[in-house]
């Protein structure tokens, strides 16, 4: 990365500007990954990491397998065939698009979850850490961009989450073996598992610059993870109920009194159910219904399940473009594309917002924390500062403050006059 | 000689306490400079604002011609910081420390290479470049951190108590080390609360107390000025000749206190300069008092010290007599 920080334009203030913050997070990322790459430990960590997830899919196989109460033919490893071929039944490629959703379904929310940990545990130690072990002082009194520094701890703890995220891909792939997830729903998974470790990691960065010790900034880090997941479907719901209650139960009044979905959009689990239910199968999937809700947009539940919920008032339109997103999506089994002709529930109708929430709180974060890191710069909230602003800044307080020096200090020379008779 | 560093009352407040009240200093080119005080006296707090760590309520200080206040990235550029205590980072090995603090100075890589290795060599640690930091010992690692402060090469050096901790052979090496770089032109300011560990090593002195100074000046001025008026300690034979000898002293108009020790030694406070010293102890032997010794007593700048900064003995005074043993 040093190259780049050499490559940068030098000329202009901006450009030096740049520079300077791209040799600071050249440098603190290099320090932070030759410690944190050290040794067996990093490598030990991903092998566990994946060892854990590739059993966790295999128990989603099996379950799903065995829940469906189709037993596969194959002889062999009990594997369905990749692909429908011609005089295979439709029974057995509706069950494998079911796994292959159960699969991505359930990988995209464990893998959310570790993030949501993880991404927080490398960076709310990342400032306080220097505090603690006093080393800050050192960082702080050379010319480092403070901005440069908070980033590259960033880049540094994001570059082993990216590492788990990525190593993870070859085992989420297995999805394509069942069909009914196309590759465009697992880009749109990475993408947003990568939003949400930088916004997840910046927040951690953020509480570890404003609070003082470790062990409190990883408890508060924590405490708004709570908030983010537990907390807003909860309080999102207890809005649903409330305004359901007051506006009597009417349909048209239901839509127009609709909680604030924008309460929701730093809730990972509800951009995963619009994943998620992007991939159905079958018409009806309890993440569209809990979607329609949400966002208010009509969902059309199947034949099979009755669940028709949220019945559209105001916005009939919105049926033929979800047909034309369902015809082109790839790799799709014929039998789940008939069946959601007319029905299903709009793609992206949400993902992209909570993507786009992640990476603003992300941003914002990041400043913030350099903002606090910065010994003398523009804003200070950790030290409240008294009534020595009002002095330094007025002039008659400055004297004020000069008289009082005089008061207690007669000058140098009478000082120790005085003080050699003492005895 | 020009001065690197001007310090114009600068003035600092924790709430309603005044840790530094006002202090004018200047500190010339090549010059090693002691900042002495007991615990809590403002020296931390002065070196924390001349790096740029602490913004001053009031006054300001100039180092190298840059002000602190105001350009607290051009002061960076020029001077060495090394904190009273500081921590090491877990998991970095000794050159790949020196390298990251080169990094932060944007050190091109060749020129990072030659420093590492000419750094360590300087602080005789050349043998430890693969050791991890924390494993070293504290001697070491206050080398390496000396070391760091070192990395770019700058004018003025800070070093907040670096003989803190350290075992009496472990000083020793700081000081030489200090002396070479003050023969390689750098200019050092240095803060203790044990003076006779400045008094060898530096070429002028502040004392410093409640933040203020109560002297500065060159170490040969400061001793002089206050070689007037020292404490003698005397020892007479037998226990018949202290009497005698206190009897005497009290009649004298130079002898400002008498003191009998269990040790059998008189300690006596005396005004005027060395020649009512001598003629103190003249009087005395014309008295027929029979004197052993007549001697200063140990460190004049100690009992000046002692006095000036009026330390609870139970605290500071213990801890300075128990490091005046190390060192």
């Amino acid at each position: 990365m040093t190259p780049l920080a050499r490559r940068l334009p030098r000329g202009g203030r901006v450009g030096r500007r740049l520079g300077s913050v791209a040799s600071a997070v050249s440098a603190v990322s290099t320090k932070e990954l030759r410690g944190r790459m050290r040794g067996r430990r990093a490598f030990v960590v991903v092998t566990v990491y994946l060892l854990l997830l590739s059993a966790f899919a295999f128990g989603i196989y099996t379950y799903l397998k065995q829940a469906s109460g189709l037993v596969a033919t194959d002889p062999g490893m009990g594997f369905p065939r990749p692909m429908p071929m011609p005089g295979y039944g439709v029974a057995e490629a509706g069950l494998a698009a079911s796994i292959g959703h159960g699969l991505f379904g359930g990988l995209l929310m464990v893998e959310t979850l570790l993030v949501l940990l993880l991404a927080p545990a490398f960076t709310s130690g990342a400032i306080s850490i220097e505090r603690e072990k006093q080393t800050l002082d050192l960082l702080v009194t050379t010319p480092l961009s403070t901005t440069g520094m908070v980033v590259g701890k960033l880049v540094s703890a994001l570059t082993y989450v990216f590492l788990l995220i990525v190593a993870s891909i070859p085992l989420a792939s297995l999805v394509f073996v069942f069909g009914g997830v196309g590759p465009e729903d697992l880009v749109r998974g990475y993408l947003f598992l990568f939003a949400l470790a930088f916004g997840m990691g910046a927040l951690g960065l953020f509480v570890s610059a404003l609070l003082k010790r470790t062990q409190s900034a990883t408890v508060l880090t924590y405490v708004i993870v709570l908030a983010l997941t537990l907390g807003t479907a909860g309080l999102h719901q207890f809005l649903v109920v409330t305004t359901q209650s007051s506006s009597g139960g009417s349909i048209i009044s239901q839509q127009r009194h609709r909680a604030p979905e924008a309460l929701l959009w730093l809730n990972p689990f509800v951009a995963n159910a619009d994943l998620i239910c992007a991939t159905t199968p079958n018409s009806y999937h309890e993440t569209c219904a809990y979607l329609s809700r949400v966002t208010g947009r009509p969902y059309f539940g199947s034949q099979w399940s009755g669940g028709v919920v949220d019945v559209p008032i105001d916005a009939p339109a919105a049926a033929p473009p979800v047909e034309a997103q369902h015809g082109a999506a790839v790799g799709r089994l014929p039998l789940a594309a008939t069946s959601s002709i007319g029905f299903g529930f709009p793609r992206d109708t949400f993902w992209p917002k909570s993507a786009a929430a992640f990476t603003v709180l992300g941003l914002l974060s990041t400043v913030l924390a350099a903002q606090l890191v910065a010994p003398s710069r523009r804003l200070r909230i950790r030290r409240p500062i008294r009534r020595n602003v009002v002095l330094v800044s007025t002039e008659p307080a400055a004297d004020v403050v000069r008289d009082e020096i005089e008061e207690l200090d007669p000058a140098n020379g009478p000082t120790t006059e005085t003080v050699t008779d003492e005895p | 000689m020009s001065a690197v560093v001007r310090i114009d009352r600068l003035t600092k407040r924790y709430g309603s306490s005044l840790a530094v009240a006002g202090i004018d200093l200047s500190v010339e080119q090549g010059e090693i400079f002691g900042l002495v005080g007991p615990n809590g006296a403002g020296k931390t707090t002065t070196l924390k604002m001349l790096a740029t760590l602490l913004v001053p309520n009031a006054g300001d200080a100039e180092i190298g011609g840059h002000s602190v206040r105001r350009e607290p990235d051009a002061v960076r550029r020029v001077i060495g910081y090394m904190p009273d205590t500081f921590g090491v980072y877990d998991d970095m090995r000794a050159w790949e420390y020196l390298d990251f603090f080169g990094r932060c100075y944007r050190l091109p890589a060749a020129r990072r290479r030659q420093m590492i290795n000419d750094l360590l060599d300087l602080v005789d640690l050349a043998h430890k470049r693969e050791a991890y930091v924390h494993e070293l010992s504290r001697g070491m690692q206050q080398r390496l951190c000396l070391a760091h402060a070192l990395v770019h090469d700058p004018q003025v050096l800070l070093l907040d108590e670096p003989a803190s901790g350290l075992d009496p052979r472990a000083r020793v090496e700081l000081r030489e080390l200090l002396r070479e770089l003050r023969a390689l032109g750098k200019t050092i300011l240095i803060s203790s609360h044990i003076l006779p560990e400045l008094e060898e090593l530096c070429t002028s002195l502040a004392i410093i107390d409640h933040g203020r100074v109560l002297a500065a000046g060159r170490v040969e001025e400061i001793s002089h000025r206050f070689r007037a008026g020292g404490v003698y300690l005397l020892r007479m034979v037998g226990n018949t000749g202290v009497d005698q000898a206190e009897a005497a002293l009290s009649q004298l108009p130079e002898v400002v206190s008498v003191n009998r020790r269990p040790d059998g030694l008189l300690e006596v406070a005396l005004s005027g300069d060395e020649e009512s010293a001598a003629a103190v102890l003249a009087q005395l032997v014309g008295a027929g008092v029979r004197v052993v010794t007549f001697s200063q007593a140990a460190s004049d700048l100690e009992e000046l010290f002692l006095q000036i900064t009026d330390v609870s003995p139970a605290t500071d005074h213990g801890a300075g007599v128990n490091e005046e043993a190390y060192a």
